[in-house]
């Protein structure tokens, strides 16, 4: 068996088998580039900017009276793109990290939702904590092998750079449009795959942790990145200083830039530590240049050193996949690329359908319903979740968990009917036209629910972030509107010409 | 300038595009001399260039970088999306986003 060969079958089935779970990270990564919109869409209250009075001092004592023995309190000032307060305290160290959206101004806690975080959630670990980054790492090695294997079986690279063959049969056009998205978007796939596994490099390969550090996750992190902390001494604290006093020194230290997020730690004892980062766009790597201060004198104890090249390295791989540097032009090139990898994965998914679908085979009904259950599935399911946010009632207990309910509803309703339509060919053009009447119905129940966020009112003060969420919902509608309309025929079997065949025989697909 | 950039990486790829036998014939008509074969590609690598440095001044060399490389891929993608379904509006594309967005960083 020759390389190529070879190589075909491991891109053929190591590249079907973890697509659709790719095609999850891919679509749920695309959307996360914009998170923080997402999440101010999310939460209506904000919509009308409003003027941010709230001060970190009054943060901190809302906190104090919530959470006065937690191990850590967490705040992050607002921002333009997430005009409220976070604030939250981890109970014990290491425990769950309780965390609240505070309005700007009256520091009211805001309606519970899962917010655009729901997506960053789901990209990374698929809400299944640990397990779920292990199955994520997996997934992105059987890509980084698709890429590499897909490279070496393409006979025409460069010949076909450019070529897309819409009207050909059904094998040739999608085979075309998995390579034009495969092989121009190359770069990219390759970046995202191996930068996400970077990430969590320690824990996917920790026998430098386990040998070096004795396991101790802290020790390492603490060598790495400069960080400070100090024991607590078991006497209680005094009277707090300002931490808005603090604020203002660190913005003269940093020379500009604005804070990210304050943590206070054992805010009971006497030794407690207030750790001020600094939030910078203007770089790939995220250095943080933490200043930690007494938390009762205001004494400056430490100032965190830039990082050395190891730490320096890993971190702006990482920063490069997190898209947090270059404002809106790199979030939306993030977005157009992710969702080509989107395309590319369908692409591939169809090659392998029409192939079989043409000669036989086994399998072809699984995939073709998890083609439906997933692809169609998911995106629907997003667009549910959004419905849910604004359908549900504002004062439902665990209301954030009632939308995740909403999105797996919606999703297992999807996976059903994408199972029993299987096969039937109007599978497509259902799924298309639920599509058009979700999408195009959010925004108008966002002007029906948000007295400052429809359209007219974001277009007219120039609010981007918002409009922009309303109009793509549109344009998606209208896509799967015309979709729809073009799939109102059930759909034939492509059969593939005999000469065609033979041709991509020999082009080792 | 950064729409600006984005049109030159577009202009590139139409010049690499058109340097090929294939899409010259569907284009222009005839197979290409190799003069201009050598000329387009030339030119494409100018234009790429040119994009880049714009790029670089728009958001410094490392952020000018990444978006540079992330706009070529977009830009290929809208120049096969139209060679695919409106062949005649790839060349007019690739005049009309350069004056385009030229205009709109001379003015903006």
């Amino acid at each position: 068996m020759s390389l190529r060969q070879s190589m075909s079958g491991l891109h053929t089935w190591g590249g079907l088998l973890p697509s659709w779970l790719l095609f999850v990270i891919f679509f749920a990564g695309s959307l996360a580039c914009f998170d923080k919109e997402l999440e101010r869409w999310m939460r209506p209250a904000l919509h009308q900017p409003g003027v941010a009075s709230l001060t970190a001092d009054q943060v901190r004592d809302w906190l104090h009276e919530r959470a006065p023995n937690a191990h850590a309190w967490w705040m992050r000032p607002p921002s333009e793109r997430e005009p409220f307060w976070w604030a939250g305290w981890e109970p014990e160290e290491g425990a769950e990290f309780q965390r609240f959206a505070l309005d700007a101004s009256s520091g009211e806690v805001l309606t519970d939702t899962v917010g655009g975080m729901f997506f960053f959630t789901l990209h990374y670990e698929l809400h299944a904590g640990m397990l779920g980054m292990y199955i994520v790492a997996i997934a992105a090695m059987a890509m980084l092998i698709a890429l590499v294997s897909g490279v070496i079986i393409h006979r025409r690279i460069f010949k076909d750079f450019f070529t897309l063959r819409p009207a050909a049969n059904g094998q040739r056009a999608w085979l075309d449009a998995h390579n034009l998205f495969g092989v121009l978007g190359l770069p990219f796939h390759l970046l995202i795959a191996y930068t996400g596994l970077v990430i969590f490099v320690v824990f996917y390969m920790p026998a430098g942790l386990k040998v070096a550090y004795q396991d101790d996750f802290g020790a390492l992190f603490r060598e790495s990145t400069g960080y400070f902390e100090r024991g607590e001494v078991g006497r209680p604290a005094g009277p707090p200083a300002s931490l808005d006093t603090l604020l203002t020194d660190a913005r003269q230290r940093w020379g500009g830039g604005e804070p990210g997020w304050i943590s206070v730690h054992y805010p009971y004892d006497e030794a407690a530590v207030v750790d001020l980062r600094n939030w910078v766009s203007s770089r790939v790597t995220d250095f943080q240049w933490t200043l930690s201060y007494d938390a009762s004198s205001g004494e400056l104890l430490h100032e965190q050193k830039p990082y050395g090249a190891g730490y320096q390295t890993q971190s702006w791989l990482t920063g490069l996949h997190m898209a947090q540097f270059g404002g809106t032009p790199v979030r939306l090139l993030y977005l157009l690329l992710g969702l080509a990898g989107c395309a590319m994965l369908v692409g591939g998914l169809r090659v392998w359908l029409a192939k079989r679908e043409a000669r036989g085979g086994y399998g072809i009904g699984l995939v073709r319903a998890l083609n439906g259950a997933v692809i169609g599935g998911l995106p629907l399911a997003s667009l549910a979740l959004l419905w849910g946010n604004r359908l549900l009632p504002a004062g439902l207990a665990e209301r954030s968990r009632a939308e995740a309910m909403v999105f797996v509803g919606a999703w297992l309703l999807v996976a059903l009917w994408a199972v029993r339509r299987q096969g039937s060919g109007r599978l497509g053009r259902d799924l298309y036209v639920v599509g058009a009447v979700l999408a195009l119905g959010l925004p108008v129940l966002n002007a029906l629910t948000s007295s400052q966020g429809h359209l007219g009112a974001t277009l007219a003060r120039g609010d981007w972030a918002l409009a922009g969420i309303d109009l793509s919902l549109l344009g998606v509608g209208l896509l799967c509107a015309l979709l729809g309309w073009r799939h109102r025929q059930p759909g034939e079997v492509h059969q593939a010409g005999r000469r065609e065949s033979r041709r991509l025989a020999e082009e080792g697909v | 300038m950064l729409w600006l950039s984005f049109a030159l990486g577009y202009l590139a790829l139409t010049a690499l595009c058109l340097a090929m036998n294939r899409h010259h014939k569907a284009l222009l008509g005839g197979e290409p001399s190799p003069t201009r074969r050598r000329g387009l590609r030339l030119g494409a690598a100018v234009a790429m260039l040119l994009a880049l440095v714009l790029c670089i001044a728009a958001q410094g060399g490392e952020i000018g970088a990444v978006i540079w490389l992330c706009q070529l891929m977009v830009s290929g993608w809208l120049l096969v999306g139209l060679l695919a379904w409106r062949q005649r509006w790839a060349l007019s594309m690739a005049a009309l986003l350069p004056l385009g967005s030229g205009l709109f960083a001379l003015l903006g």
